[in-house]
C-alpha cells in the first residue's frame, strides 16, 4: 500500500504515460484540410489593331454549377486618378480565381499610381507589363491563380497586348484568349486574325497554294470578332454568359461597351 | 491516491508498466512517422443566409440554428449581426469564426465612432460597401495565411450614397454582388426563386419592401422544407434609409407539408 | 556669422531658434573645400568636367576618380568627401538597375537625382522603430548629367537633400568664380565641343595648379554614346584646343 502511495507522489514521475509536450511545435509545419483556390469561370479576350486595343470579358461569376453573379467584371482600368481610374490608359483583364484577380488588380493599380507620383509621368504599357510579370513571379510559390491579359497603346500609339501565365511568364501578342472558353475561341482567332489555314484563292493548288498574310484589322472587324467569339462561347461553355464587357483603348482614352449574353 | 488528475482512469504504471505509446504518432510521444494530420474544417455551423435588394434597401434573413454535424446543437443562435444603422452582416459557416468576426467588427465600430457624438442622420458612417471591403480583405488575408475563417457571409445595407448594397464574401476571399444573393443550400434552393423576383438591377429598383420580405419568407420556408440543417425560427432584417429593423425570433408561417405525402421511394414504403 | 551657434550645432536633427540645421549647413561648407566640378547641358548632350588635385608628382592621376557612371545614360561628377559619394553612387546605381529590371525602361535623370536626395536626408537618430543608417549628413555634392526620354538634363544635388536642374553649374572650391564665368558664357546654342572647351576654360581660371591633360577629367553623356569618360588621347586633344596650352 505504501509502495503504491509512493509511486503516486507528486515528486515522482507522473503515473500518466502520454507525452505532455505541446502537441504542435510553434513554428513547426502545419497542415490544413483547406484548399485556398477556386475557379470562378469566365473567359477573356484581347485583340489589337494599328491604333487601338480591345479587351473583352464575360461578366458571369460561377462556383461549380452555380451562378454567383451575372455582373462581376473581369476587366479593370489600371492607373489614372482615384478609385474610378479617370484618365487611365491601361486595362488589365484577369480570369481564373477571382479573389486573386482582385488582389492582383489592386496591387498593379497601386504600383502604377505610385509610379506617376515618383516619376512625374504616365507609365507605359511596356513598363507596366514588365512590372506585372514581376508581381506574378514574386508569388510563384503561392501563385495568383489567374490568366492575366494587359492591354494599351505602346509609345508609337500602336495597340499593345501582353498575356501572362499565373507565374509571370509573358509575351506581347496581337491576340489572345484566356479562361474557360479559350480552347473554343483560340482556334477561331487563329483563323480569323492570324489567317491560319487561309490561302489565296487565285494561287494554284497543292504545294502551289499561297498562305494569306495577316493584316492589321479595323476596329469594327475586331469588335465583330469579339462579339461572335463570346456569343459562340456562351452557346457551348456553361461558365460563359450573362454579359459581355468590352474596353476599347484608343489615343482618346478607354471606351466601354456592354452587351447582353445568354443567361442559361 | 494519484494526485495527478490526468492520470485518473488510466492504466497505472506501477501495476501495468509504462503505457506503450509506440503506435502513436511522434507528436504524441509515439514512434509512428505519420505527420500531424490536422484537418481544418468547420465544427459548429450555420446554414444558408439569404438577401434581396429592393427599391429602398435590402432584406436579409438566416435561421437561428447552429448545427454540430447533423445534430441541431443550438437553436437560438442569432446569425444576423447589425454593424451600424447602415449595415447588417449575415453569417453562414463556422459559428466560432462568426463570433470572432463579430468581436472584430464591434471593435472596428468602436474605433470608427468613439471620437464623435451619437451618429447623426448623415454622419460619417461606415457604409455597407466599406464594411464589405474590410471584411473581404480580412477573409482574403486569412486564406492567404492558410488559416481561413470558415464562413460565407452576406453584407447587406446602404452604400456611401445611401443606395441599396448587397455583396458576398467567403473563406477564400471571393467576393461578388448581385440583386439577390444566397449562401450554402440557399444558392441552390432559394436563389432561383429570388431571381424570379429580381432578374436584374432594374427589377430590384422596382421591387417594394413588402414584395421583398414576402419573397425572403417564402424562400426561408422552402429551405426549411428541404435543408435538413435548418429550423423554422429565423432572424430577418430590413435595412433602408430609416435604419435597421432586425427581428430575431420570427417563425415560419403557413407551412404546408402536403407535398411530403407525394414523396415516394424512401424507407419501407411499398406503394 | 559664427555667433549664437553654441548649442544647436550638436544634435544633427535639432533646429536652432532661428530655424537652422547647423550640421547640414556645415556639410555645405565641406563641399566648398572640394575640388571644382562643372557641368554644362547642351542640346547635343551634357558635359561634366572636374579638376583632379594632383598633390604629388608620384600620384597616379588615373586613380583619382571624380567622375563616375551611374548607368549607361547617367553620369555623375563629385565634389567634397569622395568616400561619402560611394554610398550615394552605389544607391543610385542600384536604383537605376532595379528600375530597369522592374519596368524594362531606363530610369529618368530626375528620378535618379530624387533617389539620391532621398538617401541624403536619412541621417540622425531616426524615428521610432526605423533604424537610421548615418550619423551625419553627407559631405559631398553631385552634378548628375544624363540623357532620358526628355533629352539631356543636368541636376545638382546637395547634402541638404534639395536638388535643382541647371543649364550649367559649378560646385566645389572654385564654384563662385566658375559660376560667374558660366553665367556670362552660357547660351542655349552651345555645341558639345564648345561646352567641352568652356568647361576646361572655366576650370583653368579657377584652378590653383596649371591646367594640363593630367589634372582635369572630362566626360559626356549623349544620346548615341551614352555616358563616356574621355580617354587620355581625347583629353590631350581637348586641352590642346585651349588657347595658351
Amino acid at each position: 500500500m505504501a509502495a503504491m502511495m509512493q509511486s503516486a507522489m507528486p515528486t515522482s514521475e507522473p503515473g500518466y504515460s502520454f507525452s505532455q509536450a505541446p502537441q504542435s511545435v510553434a513554428g513547426g509545419p502545419r497542415q490544413h484540410g483547406f484548399y485556398p483556390y477556386t475557379d470562378n469561370g469566365g473567359t477573356t479576350l484581347g485583340i489589337t489593331g494599328s491604333d487601338f486595343a480591345v479587351l473583352a470579358g464575360d461578366t458571369r461569376s460561377t462556383s461549380g454549377y452555380n451562378i454567383n453573379s451575372r455582373y462581376a467584371p473581369k476587366l479593370f482600368k489600371i492607373g489614372g486618378t482615384g478609385s474610378a481610374n479617370e484618365g487611365a490608359r491601361i486595362v488589365l483583364s484577369v480570369v481564373g480565381f477571382a479573389a486573386d484577380g482582385n488582389a492582383l488588380k489592386e496591387r498593379l493599380d497601386t504600383v502604377v499610381k505610385m509610379y506617376k507620383f515618383q516619376h512625374n509621368k504616365e507609365m507605359s504599357v511596356h513598363a507596366c507589363a514588365q512590372r506585372l510579370s514581376h508581381i506574378l513571379y514574386n508569388k510563384r510559390f503561392f501563385p495568383y491563380y489567374v490568366h492575366a491579359i494587359l492591354g494599351g497603346l505602346d509609345e508609337n500609339g500602336v495597340g499593345a497586348l501582353y498575356s501572362y501565365d499565373p507565374v509571370g511568364s509573358y509575351e506581347r501578342e496581337t491576340c489572345r484568349s484566356a479562361g474557360a472558353a479559350s480552347s473554343l475561341i483560340t482556334p477561331f482567332l487563329d483563323n480569323q486574325v492570324n489567317l491560319k489555314n487561309q490561302y489565296d484563292p487565285t494561287s494554284g493548288s497543292g504545294l502551289e497554294k499561297v498562305t494569306k498574310a495577316p493584316q492589321p484589322l479595323s476596329r469594327q472587324t475586331v469588335e465583330e470578332l469579339v462579339t461572335d467569339s463570346f456569343t459562340s462561347a456562351a452557346e457551348r461553355q456553361i461558365e460563359v454568359g450573362d454579359g459581355l464587357q468590352m474596353f476599347i483603348i484608343t489615343k482618346d482614352g478607354i471606351e466601354e461597351k456592354y452587351m447582353e449574353l445568354k443567361k442559361d | 491516491m494519484n494526485h495527478f488528475p490526468v492520470g485518473w482512469g488510466r492504466p497505472r504504471d506501477d501495476v501495468y508498466g509504462a503505457y506503450n505509446p509506440s503506435y502513436l504518432p511522434q507528436s504524441h510521444g509515439g514512434t509512428q512517422a505519420n505527420p500531424i494530420t490536422h484537418t481544418q474544417s468547420p465544427i459548429v455551423t450555420g446554414t444558408s443566409v439569404l438577401a434581396i435588394k429592393y427599391k429602398d434597401g435590402v432584406v436579409i434573413a438566416a435561421d437561428n440554428l447552429a448545427s454540430y454535424g447533423s445534430l441541431a446543437r443550438f437553436t437560438d443562435v442569432k446569425r444576423l449581426k447589425q454593424f451600424n444603422r447602415k449595415a447588417v452582416v449575415g453569417f453562414g459557416g463556422d459559428v466560432s469564426d462568426m463570433q470572432y468576426l463579430d468581436r472584430l467588427l464591434n471593435s472596428l465600430d468602436v474605433e470608427e465612432n468613439y471620437g464623435g457624438d451619437a451618429p447623426a442622420e448623415s454622419g460619417p458612417h461606415m457604409s455597407a460597401k466599406n464594411l464589405h471591403a474590410y471584411l473581404s480583405k480580412v477573409m482574403y488575408k486569412r486564406r492567404s495565411d492558410f488559416n481561413p475563417l470558415w464562413n460565407a457571409m452576406l453584407v447587406a445595407g446602404l452604400d456611401e450614397s445611401d443606395k441599396p448594397f448587397l455583396a458576398y464574401a467567403d473563406l477564400l476571399g471571393t467576393t461578388y454582388s448581385s440583386p439577390s444573393l444566397a449562401t450554402g443550400f440557399g444558392a441552390h434552393l432559394a436563389q432561383p426563386i429570388m431571381r424570379r423576383a429580381v432578374p436584374n438591377e432594374a427589377a430590384s429598383r422596382e421591387l417594394s419592401k413588402e414584395q421583398a420580405v414576402e419573397c425572403i419568407k417564402e424562400c426561408m420556408k422552402v429551405l426549411f422544407y428541404r435543408d435538413a440543417r435548418s429550423m423554422p425560427v429565423y432572424s430577418i432584417a430590413v435595412i433602408d434609409g430609416k435604419g435597421v429593423d432586425l427581428k430575431e425570433d420570427e417563425k415560419l408561417e403557413n407551412q404546408s407539408w402536403a407535398f411530403a405525402e407525394q414523396i415516394r421511394g424512401y424507407g419501407t414504403q411499398t406503394v | 556669422m559664427f555667433i549664437a551657434r553654441s548649442e544647436y550645432d550638436r544634435g544633427i536633427n535639432t533646429f536652432s531658434p532661428e530655424g537652422r540645421l547647423f550640421q547640414v549647413e556645415y556639410s555645405l561648407e565641406a563641399i566648398k573645400l572640394g575640388s571644382t566640378a562643372i557641368g554644362i547641358q547642351t542640346s547635343e548632350g551634357v558635359v561634366l568636367g572636374v579638376e583632379k588635385r594632383v598633390t604629388s608628382t608620384l600620384l597616379e592621376t588615373s586613380s583619382v576618380e571624380k567622375i563616375v557612371e551611374i548607368d549607361k545614360h547617367i553620369g555623375c561628377a563629385i565634389s567634397g568627401l569622395q568616400a561619402d559619394s560611394r554610398t550615394l553612387i552605389e544607391h543610385a546605381r542600384v536604383t537605376s538597375q532595379s528600375h530597369a529590371f522592374n519596368y524594362a525602361e531606363p530610369l529618368s535623370v530626375e528620378s535618379c537625382t530624387q533617389s539620391i536626395c532621398d538617401l541624403a536626408l536619412r541621417f540622425g537618430e531616426g524615428a521610432e522603430g526605423e533604424e537610421s543608417i548615418m550619423s551625419r549628413p553627407f559631405g559631398v555634392a553631385l552634378l548628375i548629367g544624363g540623357w532620358d526620354e526628355d533629352g539631356p538634363s543636368l541636376y545638382h544635388a546637395e547634402p541638404s537633400g534639395t536638388f535643382y536642374r541647371y543649364d550649367a553649374k559649378a560646385i566645389g572650391s572654385g564654384s563662385e568664380g566658375a559660376q560667374a564665368e558660366l553665367v556670362n558664357e552660357y547660351h542655349k546654342s552651345l555645341t558639345l565641343q564648345e561646352a567641352e572647351t568652356l568647361t576646361l576654360r572655366t576650370l583653368k581660371q579657377v584652378m590653383e595648379e596649371k591646367l594640363d591633360a593630367k589634372n582635369v577629367q572630362l566626360s559626356s553623356i549623349t544620346k548615341d554614346k551614352g555616358f563616356r569618360i574621355y580617354s587620355d588621347e581625347e583629353m590631350k586633344e581637348c586641352v590642346g584646343k585651349l588657347e595658351g596650352n
